[in-house]
């Protein structure tokens, strides 16, 4: 847990300190692609706490997860479909669940 | 709570947590970055347009002051004079405002409902009429009529310098207003015949008559100014012309010298035998 913590600290250090910004062309899908990852760290998070975690599921569900909702942004942005707003509201919605089930299991202890 | 086994997991959760950091920063920085590219586009808009609108008043500055350096003194009275023709400046003087408006009385059965109302042709003869008399400047309901002004009917509108003028019609003339005034009421013109309709028209004599200057724009697109050859050759033609009438016999020679110079030869022959003849 003080590993992915001081990750995320190390992360956004990181990207404080990097040049440039991402052009906005690429906007959609660098924010989907980060719904992804949030929702795969949620994820991994609340498997960490039932107990269950497993790191392959964790490390493939991550970029499996962000490669898929790039791909789905990418997909609808060429047929003028706004899939985006699908993967953003799927994502969302399971961060939410995750997040419900980690202040029910923090709470129950 | 901590169930990271191995070393091996710890580094790869927080690899993957470094690139999540990362992501989210990133995110945050592009947004706030988009936001402001827009604000500047719009500062940047706002500066070059304050830019080209001082360039343009500097400019504008600048063509006044050739202007006025270039021309000076009588070629300036002259310009002046030729503007005030042309309609480029607003007229004072004496002259007659006349109103006319639209008849309310009700057309009879059978009759014709366009006999009562304000036509171009009505404008038009008002206009001729005031000409003839001798106005100076004329202005309908403030479009100065200058040599391009049209007087055409477009639907329940009359078309003037471009613009739909409506009923009722307010026309400024300078000129002697007694004469403007006599001329259109004599007997039989325009405004007894106006009356036949119950059209409205009102004559006011005033010593301040203003007649606006011309506001619409003149573009030759097909005219340009003569050049000298072609000038010379319209000249040709109408000498001949001249000089044919001129065989009946009043010698002007002296006068017609001048002209006969660029005059072709038949036309000086038939000079010459004219005031051969006269002689």
């Amino acid at each position: 847990m003080i590993y992915a913590v001081i990750g995320l600290i190390f992360g956004i250090i990181g990207g404080v300190l990097t040049p440039g910004f991402i052009p906005k062309i690429y906007a959609p899908y660098f924010s989907v692609a980060l719904m992804a990852g949030l929702d795969t760290a949620f994820g991994g998070l609340r498997a960490a706490m039932e107990g269950d975690y497993d790191n392959t599921i964790f490390l493939s569900g991550f970029f499996v997860n962000i490669a898929l909702s790039v791909f789905l942004c990418y997909a609808g942005i060429m047929m003028d479909i706004d899939f985006y707003l699908i993967v953003i509201l799927v994502l969302g919605m399971r961060i939410f669940n995750n997040l419900a089930i980690i202040r029910r299991l923090f709470l129950k202890k | 709570m901590t169930t990271v086994k191995n070393k091996h997991t710890r580094i790869l959760v927080f690899l993957v947590c470094i690139i999540l950091g990362f992501m989210i920063t990133m995110q945050l920085k592009s947004h706030n970055q988009h936001q402001t590219v827009a604000m500047q586009r719009v500062e940047d808009l706002t500066v070059r347009l304050k830019e080209v609108q001082a360039d343009r008043d500097k400019i504008a500055k600048e063509l006044d002051e050739y202007r006025a350096g270039r021309i000076s003194g009588a070629a300036q009275k002259e310009m002046d004079e030729l503007k005030a023709r042309a309609g480029e400046t607003a007229l004072e003087g004496k002259g007659i405002i006349l109103t006319v408006d639209d008849s309310k009385q009700a057309a009879k059965a059978g009759e014709n409902k366009n006999l009562y109302i304000i036509h171009d042709e009505d404008l038009l003869r008002v206009v001729n009429e005031l000409r003839a008399a001798g106005a100076e400047a004329i202005s309908l309901n403030g479009q100065r009529l200058i040599g391009s002004s049209e007087i055409r009917c477009v639907g329940p509108t009359v078309l003037v310098n471009e613009r739909r003028l409506a009923a009722p019609f307010v026309i400024h003339a300078i000129g002697n207003p007694q004469t403007l005034e006599s001329s259109l009421e004599l007997r039989g013109g325009v405004l007894e015949n106006f009356k036949f309709w119950g059209i409205k028209a009102d004559v006011v004599k005033s010593d301040s008559v203003v007649v606006p200057a011309f506001k619409g724009n003149r573009i030759f697109e097909f005219a340009k100014p003569a050049t000298e050859k072609t000038e010379k050759d319209a000249a040709e033609n109408k000498d001949t012309s001249k000089a044919k009438e001129n065989d009946s016999g009043k010698t002007n020679a002296a006068k017609q010298g001048s002209a006969a110079a660029n005059s072709n030869t038949a036309s000086t022959a038939s000079q010459q035998k004219n005031t051969g003849g006269a002689q």
